[in-house]
């Protein structure tokens, strides 16, 4: 190591023990961001410290909870994990978590633009790649420009083997092209028809090489399942690690997996829900295995994992059942529409929605998410809350619903106030609101 | 046949599909029924030939490039029936990648694609991308148009051609004008983007009145409620303008 590493590291653990011990903070940006201002190769550099090698996972949704699985099973194996669990996910959090020196592994989670930093440096021995929707346009840009970028970071890390979402023919685009200019691919996906009501398409109708438009066998939601083009070879691909005898439930999932290297059959089980949880866990028991990771330690770290970060939390205030869950763009949102209608409890529900930058300033993706499925659900009452309170009540209205306005989940609990105690409220936000919502819920009740 | 009705074309919403465009459409519809008025959806697809002898109001979004040129192509097969539709005082609402398609051309890269030439506009580029909460002033809404924009073309408008309306706040057509949009004949482009009815129910209301005023000899339309509308278009202009004097 350098000395120029030498200083940034020295600096950047320096803050951080600031940061913790003085102020209080988590410090997740700060140190590494001073390290990589006084060395921008501060992460290529730390990246020699990590003994048994890293593994990167992107993709649109669910890359926290995929990383903390990971990481958390890699943990239960016995080895030392540098992991960016609080979800800071471009260059400064990244060199954040590997700033603590040797570990055995580490499990990253990166921003889909981010990855064309992160990777030349990190040299990562697989990047998962779980899935490509529409969000935050205003910075992320079109798809095909997210698509471009990955493709990029894997042309520039020549060894990293991409492991992704066979079932996502946006996922699958990047995987022909990165498979073309020689990378390797493993292909994960559900391997059945989970027979799921069918939501919108909002992207990827069409093929990703001719443009043809794409025809399903089955559908699991969004853009996912099992795809081919009737005008040229585009297709799921074979699954090299596949899902099978899926049950998915408001309550917890559960499947199968078969592949290269797995006992058959190999059964995962889970206490928190919705198909989308399949593919992440999935994802994370391939990354977990090929990283050397036995499945009885995975499903321990998985048994042992409670979400903390505000993804799919669970409270209990005054007696009311409250669950907390992250929503941010049109598929999130929907999929957790899906949950709330496989409750059939009546219940209400908490919709925030702020436009800061990290949540991106144009909320105009609300329009694109299928309210209009509650119309099946005539009890369910809706609160509208966030920066853009007045266009979700706008949205609501055109659903068909009359939503009042909210300022905190405080405010729309006392709202429901004469509900019967036993109908759960539903808080789903976008990004930023999830912080403020989850101190407001440890505030006001227990973790259940 | 006791109520009027409105018969919507809305051009290729598998491809133009961006930012929540289909919002549009259901507050048009929405709009209708409320009313008690009739209102037929028809969604071209890409393979279909639309005929625009029957419709009063043909609505075309936003879409990637890729999506934008795929629409163009097939499009321009259609143009001498949509410029006929145009002159003839036909409805048409597009936004933001639509609304460069209205033009005589627009630059995709440094490659200059053939526009529907309805309007006399076009489009070349310009950097930095122009993105942000945009506040417009218009005389065809009683309330100054509000939402977002985001787009790295430059429309520059024919010596003929009226804007849609004065930037209070954000870029419009090209970031120096000052100037928002096009007005022709019942034309209206904008780059307001995606959901650009909703918080706007003046420029709805004009899309449907003037629809209907072609069909039926009266666009009068009942008020409606729009107290959750207008709450959220006074928030933005708010934000954005300060409060009101």
């Amino acid at each position: 190591m350098g000395l120029r590493t030498q200083l940034a590291t020295g600096s950047g653990r320096l803050v951080r023990w600031g940061l913790r011990s003085v102020a209080h903070r988590a410090g997740s940006q700060l140190p590494g961001r001073l390290a990589v201002s006084l060395d921008p190769h501060v992460i290529g550099e730390l990246s020699s410290g990590i003994l048994q090698g890293s593994v990167v996972v992107c993709g649109t949704n669910g890359k926290t909870t995929t990383n903390n699985v990971l990481a958390a099973a890699m943990e239960a194996s016995g080895r030392s994990v540098a992991c960016n669990r609080d979800g800071a996910n471009m260059v400064p959090g990244v060199a954040g978590a590997l700033l603590d020196g040797a570990v055995d592994m580490a499990a990253i989670e990166a921003d889909e633009l981010s990855t064309i930093h992160i990777l030349p440096e990190l040299k990562p021995r697989y990047l998962v790649l779980l899935n490509l929707f529409r969000d935050q346009l205003d910075r992320a840009g079109e798809i095909d420009h997210v698509q471009d970028t990955i493709v990029a970071a894997l042309a520039a890390s020549p060894q990293t083997v991409l492991v992704t979402c066979g079932d996502d023919p946006l996922c699958m685009g990047v995987a022909y092209r990165a498979a073309e200019a020689g990378t390797k691919v493993i292909a994960f996906g559900i391997a059945e028809d989970l027979h799921l009501p069918a939501d919108r398409v909002p992207e990827a109708r069409f093929c990703q090489r001719c443009g043809a438009e794409l025809t399903y066998e089955y559908r699991q939601y969004a853009q996912l399942g099992a795809f081919s083009c009737p005008a040229c070879d585009f297709a799921r691909p074979r699954l090299d690690y596949a899902a099978t005898e899926v049950t998915v439930g408001r309550e917890g999932v559960a499947f199968d997996v078969s592949g290269p290297g797995l006992p058959a059959p190999l059964r995962v089980t889970a206490d928190f829900g919705g198909v989308y949880m399949v593919y992440n866990l999935l994802a994370a028991l391939v990354a977990a295995h090929l990283m050397g990771v036995a499945p009885d330690a995975f499903q321990r770290a998985l048994d042992g994992y409670h979400p903390a970060n505000g993804r799919l939390q669970r409270f209990r205030v005054d007696g009311r059942e409250v669950v907390l869950n992250l929503a941010k763009n049109p598929t999130g949102f929907n999929q957790n529409i899906s949950l709330l209608l496989a409750d059939d409890r009546p219940k209400a529900a908490f919709f925030v929605v702020n436009d800061h930058d990290n949540d991106g300033n144009d909320i105009s993706w609300i329009w694109d998410v299928d309210f209009e499925r509650f119309a099946a659900e005539p009890d369910l009452m809706v609160i509208a809350g966030g920066i853009r309170a007045n266009d979700v009540q706008v949205r609501m209205k055109y659903a068909g619903i009359t939503a009042p306005l909210a300022g905190s989940v405080a405010d729309a609990l006392a709202m429901v106030a004469d509900l019967p105690r036993d109908r759960p409220l539903y808080v789903l936000t976008n990004y930023s609101a999830l912080w403020s919502a989850k101190a407001e819920l440890e505030r006001m009740g227990e973790r259940l | 046949m006791s109520a009027r009705t409105v018969r919507i074309a809305h051009l290729y919403p598998e491809l133009l599909n961006l930012y929540g465009d289909g919002g549009n459409i259901l507050v048009l519809k929405s709009r209708l029924a409320w009313r008690g008025l009739g209102c037929e959806v028809h969604e071209v697809a890409i393979d279909d030939t639309p005929s625009f002898t029957d419709v009063d109001l043909v609505f075309i979004g936003g879409g990637s490039d890729r999506e934008q040129r795929i629409v163009c192509e097939h499009l321009l097969r259609q143009r001498s029936e949509l410029a006929a539709f145009v002159e003839d005082g036909g409805v048409l609402a597009a936004v933001c990648g639509g609304y460069q398609l209205l033009g005589e051309s627009y630059l995709m890269g440094d490659e200059k694609i053939a526009g529907l030439g309805l309007v006399d506009l076009y489009t070349d580029r310009g950097d930095p991308r122009l993105i942000g909460n945009v506040c417009v002033e218009s005389r065809i809404s009683p309330q100054p148009i509000v939402g977002f924009e985001n787009h790295g073309g430059r429309t520059h408008l024919g010596p003929g051609v009226e804007p849609l309306g004065r930037v209070l706040s954000g870029f419009g057509n090209d970031g120096v004008s000052g100037e928002e949009g096009c007005l022709y004949k019942n034309v209206v482009g904008t780059y307001v983007h995606g959901p650009l009815l909703p918080k706007n129910p003046g420029v709805a209301d004009y899309l449907l009145s003037h629809a209907l005023e072609r069909r039926y000899g009266t666009g009068s339309l009942e008020p409606l409620d729009d107290a959750a509308e207008l709450a959220a278009n006074d928030y933005m202009r708010e934000r954005l303008l300060g409060p009101r004097a």
